[in-house]
């Protein structure tokens, strides 16, 4: 299970999604400028109040997360080992636990973002917010890559399970690499080519129906929440 | 609707391409193997850069790998074992370095390949050109990588390098090698 958008009316998804974006920003650089214990505590709190808004199950987030959490927890370890006695220095692995820490903080506000808004409001955001061409390109795009990415994940899974059932994982590790990519490569190319033509063929436009987004008096605590932790993050770094 | 809204074929062409490289990268980012006599599974994310310098070139290579931070960065699950989201890129996570690395090293592997923005036929390009093109951009990768480490995790450039590049390095070697396979076999044709 990897994260994804879940449909809901928690009071999260009724946020507009700038507000949301605007709180995750702020939240990263009040937690880069409060890297202490107490300040993570407090922002600790925070984020309970943020995964309750979202009703989203940090546990459950975390293990979403699981491929990231071994180096999270290697980097104070490593920091702290020297070669030699005494071979720990726990003063030296404090920092990085801290900033582990606020890893993980970052990553669940993370989760509830993604768990709480729909694609076409993010793309929406993006080619808003990003005047011109560019916006329209990247807005465009992210928009085909979350449409292609379950077919490409089946195709990919798909060469897997044929390589598999006929032996290739006896293969050479560069030699199945190898395979995998060709045919998943192969298959992109098609799908890119079919893509482009039916695109065109229904008069691909720069300027699509983008669904609106309005800010409302319930976005007015996130939008507040967020003020507050940019001040916090000015006033703790000057 | 006006003319000048309709986005042109040629260019429709290269947004499917790179989105659809996008999403590849994204799916080999949840492919993992295990490298034979280290026994440290590794994902192929880089290999969608590598090819997508490659195959691509510099201008849609490096575009690909923009799309695929933007739809990491509003929730696709792309990133490394299917994570997304923005505070990723913000220096959420100690992959941060490396993603942010992807658009600049697919435009330096695609240009010193093609050496310039004209993309060429990949299998005409000598394999010693190809290795150079993968090794640079795979330095560049590591070094952002690295970097982006010290910062997140709050280490020392060795703790980077230990746990952020040393474990990885017979991976891209296999991948380098994989990639140079694909772009010789010559079963695809990008152009």
């Amino acid at each position: 299970m990897t994260l994804v958008y879940e449909p809901g009316s928690t009071p999260a998804h009724r946020l507009d999604p700038r507000s949301k974006l605007l709180v995750q920003a702020t939240f990263v650089a009040a937690a880069f400028v409060y890297t202490t214990p107490r300040g993570l505590l407090a922002l600790s709190g925070l984020v309970a109040g943020m995964l309750a808004a979202a009703r989203t199950s940090p546990l459950r987030s975390l293990w979403e997360f699981r491929v990231v959490l071994p180096v999270v927890l290697a980097a104070p370890i490593l920091e702290g080992l020297t070669f030699g006695a005494p071979w720990f220095v726990l003063a030296d692995a404090i920092g990085p636990a801290l900033a582990s820490v606020r890893v993980i903080l970052v990553l669940l506000v993370t989760a509830a973002y993604v768990r709480t808004t729909p694609v076409r409001e993010s793309r929406a955001v993006i080619q808003r917010s990003i005047p011109g061409r560019p916006g329209q390109f990247l807005g465009m795009g992210a928009a085909f890559v979350f449409r292609f990415l379950p077919v490409l994940q089946d195709d990919v899974a798909r060469i897997r399970n044929a390589q598999r059932v006929r032996l290739g994982t006896e293969r050479r590790v560069t030699e199945r690499v190898r395979l995998l990519a060709v045919a998943a490569l192969a298959h992109a190319f098609d799908r890119a080519d079919t893509f482009a033509l039916a695109l065109q063929a229904r008069c691909f436009a720069w300027n699509p129906t983008l669904p609106e987004v309005r800010f409302g008096p319930r976005d007015l605590p996130a939008l507040a929440l967020a003020a507050a932790l940019a001040v916090a993050a000015v006033v703790g770094a000057t | 609707m006006s003319p000048s809204h309709l986005v042109d074929d040629e260019t429709t062409v290269n947004v499917a391409r790179a989105a659809l490289f996008a999403a590849l990268t994204g799916a080999f980012a949840l492919v993992s193997v295990t490298v034979p006599v280290t026994s440290i599974p590794f994902t192929l994310q880089v290999l969608g850069v590598f090819l997508a310098g490659i195959l691509l070139g510099p201008v849609w290579g490096g575009a690909a790998m923009v799309l695929y931070l933007a739809a990491g960065a509003v929730g696709a699950p792309v990133f490394q074992g299917g994570s997304a989201g923005i505070g990723i890129l913000l220096g959420g996570a100690p992959s941060f370095g490396y993603l942010w690395s992807f658009p600049l090293a697919a435009v330096v592997i695609g240009y010193l390949v093609h050496g310039s923005t004209e993309v060429r036929r990949p299998s005409s390009v000598s394999p010693a050109r190809l290795v150079v093109a993968m090794v640079v951009g795979t330095i560049v990768i590591y070094a952002f990588g690295a970097l982006g480490f010290m910062y997140v995790q709050d280490v020392g450039p060795e703790a980077a390098v230990l746990a952020g590049v040393v474990p990885f390095v017979p991976a891209e070697i296999l991948k380098l090698l994989a990639a140079l396979g694909i772009v010789r076999s010559d079963v695809l044709h990008a152009g």
